[in-house]
């Protein structure tokens, strides 16, 4: 009986062993695998494995890059994308940052947060389309609260009383959400990277953007009607505030696209590249 | 007899059973202990950032000596060339390759830093996405937003887990470089290339 006994207990703690390193850690049982060797080895130190093989796992995590994107406008994008460039470069940043300069912080923000708070109904009309009501309820909040107790929306206490955070939805997003893709790439001009997707919704957003329902002040700038270029009195107002909304936005950035440059090799796929992976990003959420 | 042996037998195999799962709970753990990890790390890039007393060089060496023990930045380098590139390429090229990108990451990485002004960085969730990928999801948040960073993370054979690319509002960095080495290759050569990388890094510096 002695014998028999250790001989089982032998067996079970030989089987233990064996099955453990496999079944304890699934992640040192991966490295175990053939085909994820070679590429979990650490690269650094010169081994000779360094070089050799690609884990296929890391493979799939990207996008195979031999695939040919769909871009018809490709030679007109890249044109237009370094005439954007250029027009940020020695138009909009310069102004950017006069503006800056004399205007202080505080009042750069209230700006951007005035025109922010205007365009509620975009995120508002947006989120309830997608099906996120709870959303659309804390834009409307925000909207009453910041308008009110805000000021017309040049501060937000909705965010920093209430913790209701603004939800980012554009007509785009919203397509995206029902499974429109995006199409192919167009770069517009001066508002920059876009698709066939987006840049349809901008119409419908435009819509909603009370920036486009300015009324002729008769006291306002121009005096008279068809005065600059025989443009109406409405048209030179709205670019008017148009004009302060992008200088003003812009002034709260000075720097980010000069360093996001940085990282491209060829300006043109490469904003390409970060416009559609951010917008993905976007419609996913 | 018979049931002395059963009794042994049942005991080995509950015993066993509870290794597999103690053994496993570890697991959950290493999760938090890499976001505990990556937290320390991104931590002392931003002490070292508002250490005033730091000239600007020693700034840049302090955090690059950090993120050299979070970053496997050759693994990076391989994945950006993708695999059909970097197997063409002879060893040496291969090396050469991978420390002119290193240097391009690192610079790009310290000028990003460089526009650094009140961020707070918010270390958040890890989860665990495969067997032995972890993600840390990281907001940089600014008076007026925040932007959502996810460090991706895979387990290395000998020093733990390391970041192999960093995704910042959705756009991962290894895949923009990948789409952009496989554009310019379709056109040029690997010494144009690395001919361009060469003088985007004397610009940048």
């Amino acid at each position: 009986m002695q014998p028999h006994t250790s001989a089982i207990f032998t067996f079970f703690a030989i089987i233990s062993f064996l099955l453990h390193p496999l079944m304890s850690n699934p992640a040192s049982a991966q490295e175990k695998s053939p085909e994820s060797f070679q590429m979990l080895s650490e690269t650094e130190t010169e081994e000779d494995t360094e070089d050799e093989e690609f884990d296929d796992g890391f493979e799939d995590e990207f996008e195979n890059a031999e695939e040919e994107i769909f871009d018809p406008l490709s030679g007109y994008n890249s044109v237009m994308t370094e005439f954007n460039d250029g027009f940020y470069v020695y138009v909009l940043d310069p102004v950017a940052r006069g503006y800056r300069w004399i205007m202080p912080d505080p009042a750069r923000r209230g700006v951007k947060n005035f025109f922010h708070n205007l365009l509620f109904p975009i995120r508002f009309v947006n989120n309830a389309l997608q099906l996120k009501p709870k959303n659309s309820g804390e834009e409307f909040l925000r909207f009453i609260i910041n308008s009110t107790v805000g000021i017309f929306g040049i501060w937000d206490p909705a965010k920093e009383w209430f913790g209701l955070e603004a939800h980012e939805e554009d007509f785009g997003q919203t397509l995206g959400y029902y499974g429109v893709g995006g199409g192919f790439h167009i770069v517009l001009p001066f508002l920059g990277p876009s698709n066939l997707r987006d840049m349809f919704s901008l119409y419908p957003d435009m819509q909603m953007d009370p920036v486009y329902y300015v009324e002729n002040r008769p006291y306002n700038f121009p005096r008279k009607e068809g005065e600059y270029l025989g443009l109406s009195r409405q048209t030179i107002q709205q670019t008017n505030l148009l004009l302060l909304k992008t200088v003003n936005r812009e002034s709260l950035r000075i720097g980010q696209y000069e360093n996001l440059k940085k990282d491209a090799i060829e300006l043109y796929p490469f904003l390409r590249d970060v416009y559609e992976q951010n917008r993905a990003k976007l419609i996913e959420e | 007899m018979q049931a002395y042996l059963k009794y042994i037998a049942g005991r080995f195999l509950i015993f066993i059973l509870m290794l597999c799962f103690t053994s496993s709970a570890p697991l959950a753990d290493e999760v938090s202990e890499i976001r505990a990890m990556t937290k320390e790390k991104v931590d002392i890039v931003i002490n070292i950032l508002k250490d005033k007393s730091l000239s600007k060089n020693e700034k840049k060496e302090g955090i690059l000596e950090t993120i050299d023990g979070l970053f496997d930045f050759s693994l990076m380098a391989r994945l950006s060339l993708g695999k059909k590139h970097w197997k063409s390429l002879s060893k040496a090229k291969r090396k050469e390759f991978s420390e002119l990108f290193v240097e391009r990451l690192k610079l790009s990485y310290l000028e990003k830093l460089d526009l650094y002004t009140d961020e707070e960085v918010v270390v958040d969730e890890a989860r665990l996405t495969k067997k032995n990928r972890v993600e840390v999801l990281t907001y940089l948040v600014t008076k007026d937003d925040k932007k959502e960073m996810i460090y991706k993370l895979y387990k290395t054979k000998k020093k733990g887990w390391r970041v192999y690319d960093v995704d910042v509002l959705g756009v991962s960095i290894v895949q923009t470089y990948r789409s952009q080495f496989s554009g310019v290759l379709k056109k040029e050569t690997m010494e144009q290339l690395m001919e361009r990388m060469r003088s985007a890094g004397e610009l940048g510096a």
